[in-house]
């Protein structure tokens, strides 16, 4: 029965938004989240959790698949880190507050000491023990020597290496062109641009959350809820056909998902308006270009003009700043919009234009 | 951090991390160590050197043979002869001595011409390249008298020393003779002896291969063991067969000697695997078989990843039986491989593979499991309703309903098809309804709707047939005993019979069981005379029976009922049901509506006739029966040409987890219950699955899975499979035409099949006569005539030679495929009329009388029962060379054959020496000669 449970909330239908509010939690209550305690009774409570996943027999096949172990240790090194930061952060928040200051500003953290051999020499530390894990892992887990790849045959399912999972989740959303390229392209595009664009004074050398609550929500919500969740799905979830299985379901190579996508325009005017999709491409796709240049033009607008954050931002980033942030966010929220448009109206594309290989 | 003894500047204490630091490097140090180890340990490598144990020890028990065989006395006195003999050189001393040392002399002046010469033909060679460039270049200053001249000494003087040369080595010649005079008897004894100790000294220093000594370990060391191992990976590269890498096809790498170190040596079969020998080396592997290894490799065959020699599991081994299943399990920690397209197949399923070269051919040689399969495959028609390459030529399996009406009863057709095996358990017909996926009451109905639109269907299209024999009743006891012995259980099970039904398991016809319920007696009696007054096409052949015989056979045949059965009735036609299946079909392509429409305008005669062809056609009736209406069309399954390359993945198991998700699993179920797929699905009454159920047992489904399995789509080079020569392909066309007819249900012929003879086992040369070489024995004219006309041979036998409808063309094929298959000329000279050397006829009277042979040739000699065909008629008959090789020894033709051997096993040592000297090959010419004589009379 709970695993019924787990297998049906697990479908990114469910589990998306589930992840975006937890995700709300942790930042609204970022200082309960970080505690010492929290953290001790996550791990203690996630102890028997994990046995309890892992004496599945499907969950284990999937988690011990050789490609899915390393990805399951890291999984566990993002919530660690994730939870320390935020446990950094609290205490220096609650410090600062007070009128402390971090604690890395402290006299002690603030003496210099010599980079060799302090840092040079543990890095080489660092650099033998990772050598050391790598071989001993690639002696005890063999890389997989599988038979010549075979065009006609390819391997159901098709998985991209782990990191491109995300973007592969990405392909069910969106056209390749979108999936593939573009909004690869801005990730990176985005990543570069993030010092330019974050003016920020504060929080150089310390853990802090009030000092860049947005730039760390924005970019943790970018990072966790639309990487790595995608990831989890990608990996865990979906199998052959690229259809969804839940962490206690048998990847049976016959399962059926009902799925009939509609386009935005075959929704305006045959279900809307009863009649034929008009000739003419632009005036058939007109509603979803509106709403695009609406959704990329007007919004970014409306907020400076509109909203007091929307200002707020304005001024402190000066209108270049604030545009390109703009543009991005809007780009990054693309994703999240367009998988709850799909789950909750099947809907295909915004704009359907495949006649010229531009589909949104 | 804040620990005292750490120094300003520093964040950690120095000798802390030092000691971290060695402790990292340690570890560091181990695990490099680990991955050569790693890298080293590789189980063919312990493979490798149990093999180098086990060669020892057979050469240690050869080498113990080698040495029981040296006959000691002989090798003492040879080395007492030895001392002797070098006691006699030894008094040549002084004399051996002088001509060495004369001998040395030459050499070195040999030598030192050698090099004088060399160093000479280097100066003449660039001295003349230059000369005559300059020559040709017209350089004045370089053509001078003076360069030609040296050119010209040069030459001279290298032409004196090739001279000289000459002269030391006559020189040379002289000393040694001599020498080698001084020491003969030495050198003569030596010999003798190594000629003994050879063998043993050979074996010895195989042996030496084999030690594990301190240079053996140097070559085998981790890390320097890349320079000169010799426990390494041996593979065989086979250019005639290829793996398809899919963007080319590369020469096929079979690296499974590296661990099956013996597979082609004869001499290991007792040794366990993978050290044994390979099971058939006469056959496979052997490099004087038809298959070397060398050529053929290992894969093409067994399949499996041939070039992977990671461990066990990577070469895609497949267990035969749940047992080897289980051992493999625990000793090699064995599971399904994954991912790979062609497994390893398993014991029992190797032959399949001959099927990927060998094409053209209906039976292979030695294939016995798989030559089951594709008999099994042609008894139950698979081939029918699934095309397979190579079986267009097929005859359709069942009989023709093109007069069906003038044979037996509607009623009892409708019955019959509705489930055969109620009739006849034995049949071969496959039983279409009433399975697990349409047993159910709606499903039932409408199949009864297309039982009955059938039958419609086919009597309306039946051409009406007169027997044009009448039956006025028999013997049905003297029936049955006809039918035990003429031949009919060359191709027929019979009800009463069933010992030697099972004995012979005939199938080119059906068994015959209540054809008193079945077919009209008039009919019968027509049928066992003539069979093609009612079928032109049938196989079946008339036995030359008389008119008592045929109705003594129809009266034991008429009285098998099946009385059950005969009261069956079948349900009248449902004009609803009619409706509804033929709804299902106007809707295909149409909507409900016009279809219902289109159902109005017909009449209910017209729809029943529509029903009826269509569930023909659904069912595939036509692909097993002629049936009107349905010329040319294709089958209705699959095609299974390349049925043993679909993917796994691509067979639905629908809900059975229980069977291996297998090609050959898949295959075999399905052989066994096709319904099984639609367990437990949810299927519409036209998406049933429609393939029949044969009640094939486990062992016969296996059979011709395997003859499935072989059907692959690999493109094998030319160079790498067998083309049929030109006389070849005759042979096999005439094969086809041969299996066809069933004569193989009789004869055997060439040692494959002659099901019959299981009959005879008591005396095989009561059975019909095992045709071997039988292009070379009989004469081509006699055999076409024969074929048409047959006139028995054998008047002992009771089995009869049975007359064919054979069309030229087949007895063409006939007649030609033997005689290529003996690689014979289609005529040979006749045979003039007899000459004899003065007194030879008189001396083989005499042998002929002293041999006997009247004794039982006594046809046309005496009126005693013969017991061997009559010579008279053997020059007409027989081929002479043949005659003369039946002669010397026939047992090597037909073992068991009451022809006595009178040459001896060897057919060179005559029983009766008295005549032409005892020398057997003038006698057995003689004897030819007279037979030959006899029948020109």
């Amino acid at each position: 029965m709970l695993k019924e449970l787990i297998n049906k909330i697990a479908d990114p239908l469910y589990s998306f938004p589930i992840t975006t509010f937890l995700f709300y939690l942790m930042m609204r209550y970022y200082r309960i989240f970080g505690s010492k305690k929290f953290g001790k009774w996550a791990l203690i409570l996630s102890v028997p959790v994990i046995i309890w996943f892992l004496a599945d027999p499907n969950f284990i096949l999937i988690i011990l698949f050789p490609d899915n172990v390393p990805i399951a240790i890291l999984l566990v090194m993002v919530a660690f880190f994730t939870w320390f930061s935020l446990h950094k952060a609290a205490e220096n928040d609650v410090r600062i507050e007070q009128g402390l200051g971090p604690i890395e500003a402290t006299p002690e953290n603030r003496e210099k000491v010599w980079s060799w051999p302090n840092l040079v020499y543990t890095e080489l530390f660092a650099i033998i023990a990772c050598t050391a894990f790598l071989v001993v892992w690639a002696i005890i887990f063999k890389a997989p020597l599988e038979e010549p790849a075979n065009p006609t045959w390819a391997p159901n399912p098709a998985k991209a290496p782990w990191y491109f999972l995300g973007l592969q989740e990405m392909l069910v959303y969106f056209d390749p062109w979108m999936a593939g390229v573009v909004l690869p392209g801005l990730v990176v595009a985005g990543l570069i641009a993030i010092p330019y664009i974050d003016t920020n004074p504060k929080g150089n050398g310390y853990y802090c959350f009030q000092d860049r609550k947005w730039a760390i929500i924005s970019f943790l919500y970018g990072w966790l809820v639309l990487w790595v969740y995608l990831i989890i799905v990608g990996v865990f979830f979906r199998g052959p056909n690229w259809t969804f299985y839940g962490p206690f379901e048998y990847w049976s190579l016959y399962k059926i998902v009902p799925e009939y996508n509609i386009n935005l325009s075959e929704y305006l005017w045959i279900k809307g308006l009863g009649v034929a999709m008009p000739k003419n491409l632009i005036l058939r796709e007109s509603l979803g270009i509106i709403l695009t240049i609406l959704y990329v033009g007007v919004i970014p607008v409306w907020a400076q003009k509109a909203t007091k954050m929307g200002r707020q931002f304005y001024k402190d980033l000066g209108s270049i700043r604030y545009y390109i942030f703009m543009f991005l966010f809007v780009t990054m929220m693309s994703l999240p919009i367009k998988m709850v448009l799909r789950w909750l109206f099947s809907l295909k594309y915004i704009v359907a234009l495949p006649e010229w290989e531009l589909n949104l | 951090m804040s620990e005292s003894n750490k120094e300003p500047g520093m964040a950690y204490s120095m000798p802390k991390l030092h000691k971290i630091m060695a402790i990292l490097s340690f570890i560091f140090l181990v695990t490099t160590l680990w991955v050569f180890l790693d890298d080293y340990m590789r189980p063919w490598k312990a493979y490798q050197v149990e093999a180098l144990k086990i060669k020892r020890r057979h050469l240690d028990e050869q080498i113990k043979a080698a040495a029981k065989e040296i006959d000691s006395t002989k090798l003492a006195e040879l080395n007492a002869k030895l001392k002797k003999v070098e006691e006699i050189v030894q008094s040549r001393k002084s004399d051996i001595e002088s001509a060495e040392k004369d001998l040395k002399v030459i050499v070195t002046k040999f030598k030192d011409q050698t090099i004088t010469n060399g160093i000479l033909n280097g100066q003449v060679g660039a001295i003349n390249f230059k000369y005559e460039t300059s020559l040709s270049h017209k350089d004045p200053k370089a053509v001078t008298d003076k360069a030609f001249n040296k050119l010209q000494e040069l030459k001279a003087r290298f032409v004196k020393g090739k001279d000289s040369l000459k002269a030391l080595q006559a020189e040379e010649k002289v000393i040694v003779t001599k020498i080698t005079e001084y020491k003969k008897e030495v050198t003569r004894t030596e010999k003798e002896i190594k000629e003994i100790t050879n063998k043993l000294n050979l074996l010895e220093l195989a042996k030496k291969t084999t030690t594990i000594d301190p240079v053996f370990a140097l070559r085998n060391l981790p890390f320097i063991d890349f320079l000169d191992p010799t426990i390494k990976i041996h593979q065989i590269v086979v250019n005639n067969v290829t793996d398809d890498r899919y963007f080319r096809h590369v020469p096929k790498v079979d690296r499974c000697i590296t661990c099956h170190t013996f597979i082609d040596q004869p001499g290991y079969e007792k040794e366990v695997n993978p050290h044994k020998t390979h099971p058939r080396i006469d056959q496979m592997v052997g490099l004087e078989s038809p298959h070397p290894m060398k050529q053929v490799g290992c894969t093409s065959c067994h399949g499996g990843e041939g070039h992977r020699v990671h461990d066990f599991r990577s070469a895609a081994h497949m267990p035969d039986t749940d047992k080897q299943k289980a051992e493999w399990i625990t000793k090699y920690n064995w599971h399904e491989p994954h991912k790979i397209q062609q497994p390893m197949l398993t014991k029992s399923q190797s032959e399949a593979s001959c099927v990927k070269c060998h094409s053209g051919v209906e039976l292979i040689p030695g294939a016995t499991v798989l030559n089951e399969g594709r008999m099994a495959i042609e008894k139950y028609g698979c081939n029918g309703c699934h095309k397979i390459d190579g079986w267009e030529h097929k005859r359709k399996t069942g009989p023709s309903l093109l007069k069906i009406a003038g044979k037996v009863d509607k009623e009892w057709f409708k019955s019959w098809v509705w489930e055969p095996k109620a009739f006849n358990k034995h049949t071969k017909m496959p039983a279409f309804f009433m399975q697990s996926n349409n047993s159910k009451p709606e499903f039932a109905k409408l199949n009864m709707a297309e039982v009955n639109a059938i039958a419609e269907y086919v009597w309306d299209k039946s051409k009406p047939y007169e027997a044009n024999e009448k039956y006025t009743g028999g013997n049905a006891e003297k029936g049955k005993e006809l039918i035990s012995q003429v031949g009919c259980m060359g191709c027929h099970g019979v009800d009463g019979l069933e010992d030697n039904s099972k004995k012979v398991k005939a199938y080119a016809g059906p068994w015959l069981s209540g054809l008193g319920s079945k077919v009209k007696p008039d009919w019968l009696v027509s049928w066992l005379k003539k069979p093609w007054h009612y079928q032109e096409d049938t196989i079946m052949p008339s036995m030359r029976l008389s008119n008592q015989e045929a109705n003594d056979i129809a009266a034991y045949l008429l009285g098998l009922r099946n009385v059950q059965f005969e009261d069956l009735k079948f349900a009248k036609l449902n004009l609803a049901d009619q409706d509804r299946v033929l709804l299902d079909y106007y809707t295909a392509f149409d909507t409900v509506a016009s279809a219902k429409e289109k159902l109005a305008k017909m009449d209910s005669r017209e729809k029943t006739l529509e029903l009826g062809k269509r569930s023909i056609g659904k069912y595939g009736c036509y692909s097993c029966h002629n049936v009107e209406g349905f010329d040319g069309l294709a089958g209705i399954g699959p095609e299974l040409t390349k049925v043993g390359s679909k993917p796994a993945g691509q067979f639905g198991f629908g809900i059975h987890h229980d069977i291996p998700h297998r090609r050959d699993a898949w295959i075999t179920a399905h052989l066994q219950r096709p319904a099984m797929w639609d367990d437990g699905i949810d299927k519409v009454f036209k998406d049933l699955n429609k393939m029949p159920n044969f009640y094939m047992s486990e062992t016969e489904a296996k059979k011709i899975t395997v003859a499935l399995l072989g059907q692959v789509s690999d493109v094998i080079p030319l160079s790498g499979v067998k083309r049929l020569t030109a006389s070849e392909t005759m042979y096999h066309d005439g094969m086809k035409v041969v299996n066809k007819y069933g004569c193989t249900g009789c004869h055997q012929v060439d040692g494959l099949r002659g099901d019959v003879l299981n009959m005879y086992m008591d005396d095989i040369n009561q059975g019909p006569p095992r045709l071997v070489g039988q292009g070379h024995r009989v004469q081509t004219d006699w055999f076409y005539n024969f074929l048409g006309n047959v006139q028995p041979i054998r008047p002992w036998l009771q089995i009869r030679m049975p007359s064919f409808n054979l069309s030229t063309e087949e007895k063409n094929r006939i007649v030609g495929g033997f005689q290529h298959g003996s690689k014979q000329p289609t005529f040979t000279e006749p045979a003039e009329s007899v000459k004899w050397i003065p007194g030879e006829r008189e001396e083989t009277i005499k042998l002929w009388n002293a041999l006997n042979c009247v004794s039982c040739h006594s046809g046309g000699f005496t009126n005693d029962v013969a017991l061997a065909p009559n010579l008279h008629l053997a020059s007409k008959r027989l081929r002479p060379t043949w005659i003369k090789k039946w002669l010397t020894n026939p047992q090597a033709i037909l073992p068991g054959t009451s022809m006595p051997s009178f040459w001896g096993d060897d057919g060179k040592t005559p029983i009766e020496t008295g005549y032409f000297g005892g020398d057997a090959d003038k006698q057995v010419e003689a004897l030819t000669k007279y037979v030959i004589e006899l029948g020109q009379k």
